[in-house]
């Protein structure tokens, strides 16, 4: 059974489908008379004023504009002003002015504060010999508890 | 607060009385100086944290980190978006950057509120211009289905918050967060409760997204054009988070039971999309799934409600959203230049475009946690509260961060390294423009790394 298999195995692998029913099983636009198989570029007629998604043409914006800064396609006036404008609103005023603020604020939420008070009242109580904390938070004699066995 | 709402109210009138040569640049440096501006909030004033310019509108540590996120995103839009949209008619443009803006005003509004009615209203507002965006620039016709997907999930989750908010107001006769934070425990025990419980925390977590609710997320981020993706990445997720650390204050004790299914739907989620990160072939499919991934490790620090969880939350929430709009940056430029978000047909693009190149790998390595980078910051908070939550919780979330190596590291070896396709060798040089915008995305995160206690929230 095996032998017979594997001697009808390559007869049979390169039969396809298309072959026993006359056509391939792919849907294909019907061929126009005026070529043969349809390429890429008869599906999309591509000619010298062809605009793409960008408006410009097929041409890239650098050969009208070698300094082209990717802001305005048409004027390159416009394109280095917008270029220089952003660069020193992002940078130089929004990054730099803004940072120096940031780092000059004062001790953010009291932590820098709160961590050398800490460190003083440390040494202090050392000094004196007292604990450095008490237990209790609240003085045990002031609070009331339900009895239990009550809900 | 006011000094920041004004100017960005005043943006409609620069967008519509520009001229149209100078639109983009006018509107670019505007919304720069907000940005500049938004930065005093972060000075901690009073030592409750809470900065009050009046009854309805403060600031405290939680909301300004995200505030001041918010309005440095408006001017990455714009400089994002610059490209794209110059074909179109220039009342067309105006509307575009004017959509961009009064999401920003409604997301100030949403941070800022002190009232919960007003934040709800807020946070349903923000719907209608990321739909319109969606749905009217998006670049597929599966835009549609992904904008119908966003509204509807959102929305369902969002009418239950309603009809819990207006119960809450019923029940303690307020609903300022200035209030509520020093309100008695409400007794809750029955059943109504409990569903009153998920009603609160549903809209948020759909939000977030949690796993299970997340499947408007990859179709939204995917169909939206740049600024939507880098809008809806970045901050709208996190109004789902901070609608949560709001939310948590008033729900105790019930949250302690409660919240274990979504807690355990959060960590599986880490995995399951960190997985399908690994199999992803469209490039903004792979970074949507990767904000699913981190968004479920930070819904997951929410969740267990100790100090540790929160602050590691807002520091993750901040550094994801800077390094998630980064990538999705930079999928957009590898879009604009071959029409194809597959990542296969931008492969090799370290040769041509060697300095983008320096910015894919900061960024996946931002992405992947590199200590000391504050999206490492923020995970290890989370995992270490997690772990003192359950010690079992380490097994998903490390195998979690494992994953998260991996994809990352599978994205830059893919759209970097390898012989690049011979098509890319025409593609389109880089613009200053692309540049400039990669910079004002990283650079903040590399300068958090030097003062990370911004970043703390009011917990420590």
């Amino acid at each position: 059974m095996t032998s017979r298999l594997s001697r009808m195995w390559p007869i049979l692998a390169r039969v396809r489908l298309s072959s026993v029913l006359g056509s391939r099983c792919v849907s294909q636009t019907p061929k126009s008379n005026a070529s043969g198989a349809a390429t890429a570029s008869d599906l999309q007629p591509v000619s010298p004023a062809a605009q793409d998604i960008h408006g410009h043409a097929e041409v890239s914006p650098f050969e009208k504009n070698p300094d082209f800064h990717g802001f305005h396609h048409q004027d390159s006036f416009v394109d280095e002003w917008n270029m220089r404008l952003a660069f020193f609103f992002g940078i130089s005023v929004a990054i730099v002015i803004g940072g120096t603020f940031i780092h000059y604020l004062p001790d953010h939420g009291m932590r820098q504060w709160a961590r050398r008070e800490a460190e003083r009242l440390i040494k202090q109580r050392e000094a004196y010999g007292l604990p450095l904390m008490t237990e209790n938070y609240y003085d045990p004699s002031k609070i009331i508890l339900p009895s239990s066995g009550e809900e | 607060m006011l000094k920041v709402l004004i100017p960005t109210i005043m943006l409609f009138p620069t967008i519509w009385l520009s001229s149209p040569k100078w639109l983009w640049t006018a509107t670019t440096a505007h919304s720069l100086l907000i940005a500049l501006v938004s930065l005093a909030w972060l000075k901690w004033t009073s030592e409750t944290g809470w900065a009050a310019s009046n009854m309805y509108l403060a600031t405290d540590p939680l909301s300004t980190p995200l505030l001041v996120l918010t309005c440095w995103l408006l001017p990455l839009m714009i400089l994002a978006s610059q490209n794209h949209i110059n074909p179109e008619p220039i009342s067309r443009q105006r509307l575009y950057i004017t959509l961009l803006a009064s999401l920003q005003t409604f997301l100030i509004m949403a941070f800022g509120a002190t009232e919960m009615i007003m934040f709800y209203i807020m946070f349903e507002a923000t719907l209608i211009p990321t739909l319109i965006i969606i749905t009217r620039w998006g670049n597929q016709t599966e835009r549609l289905n992904a904008g119908t997907y966003f509204l509807f999930y959102t929305l369902a989750g969002s009418l239950p918050l309603l009809v819990a908010l207006l119960l809450l107001q019923q029940s303690t006769g307020t609903l300022s967060m200035l209030i509520l934070q020093y309100s008695q425990p409400l007794t809750l025990q029955s059943w109504g409760h409990k569903i009153w419980w998920a009603g609160c925390l549903i809209a948020f977590l759909v939000k977030m997204p949690l796993y299970g609710v997340h499947l408007w997320l990859p179709k939204a981020h995917v169909e939206a054009p740049v600024a939507g993706s880098m809008v809806l990445a970045a901050v709208l997720l996190k109004l789902g988070g901070y609608g949560m650390m709001r939310m948590m204050v008033m729900l105790d004790p019930l949250s302690k039971e409660l919240a274990y299914p979504f807690i355990i739907l959060a960590l599986w989620g880490i995995i399951m999309t960190g997985s399908i990160c690994l199999r992803q072939t469209d490039l903004k499919s792979l970074i949507a799934y990767s904000s699913v991934s981190h968004m479920g490790l930070v819904a997951g620090g929410i969740l267990v409600q100790t100090p540790w969880g929160f602050t590691g939350a807002i520091i993750l929430m901040i550094a994801h959203g800077l390094v998630s709009s980064a990538l999705f940056c930079l999928a957009n430029t590898a879009y604009e230049r071959t029409h194809s978000r597959t990542m296969i047909l931008a492969r090799g693009l370290q040769m041509i475009f060697p300095l983008t190149a320096v910015w894919w790998f900061v960024a996946n390595l931002a992405n992947l946690a590199l200590p000391p980078l504050p999206n490492l910051m923020g995970e290890l908070m989370i995992i270490t509260t997690m772990f003192n939550w359950s010690p079992w919780t380490i097994t998903l979330t490390g195998t979690g961060t494992l994953i998260t190596a991996g994809y990352s590291l599978y994205l830059f070896l893919m759209s970097q390294r390898g012989p690049a396709p011979s098509h890319i060798m025409g593609l389109s040089p880089f613009h200053t423009r692309e540049h400039l915008l990669m910079v004002m995305h990283l650079v903040p995160v590399l300068l958090l790394i030097t003062k990370p206690e911004l970043m703390w929230g009011w917990c420590h």
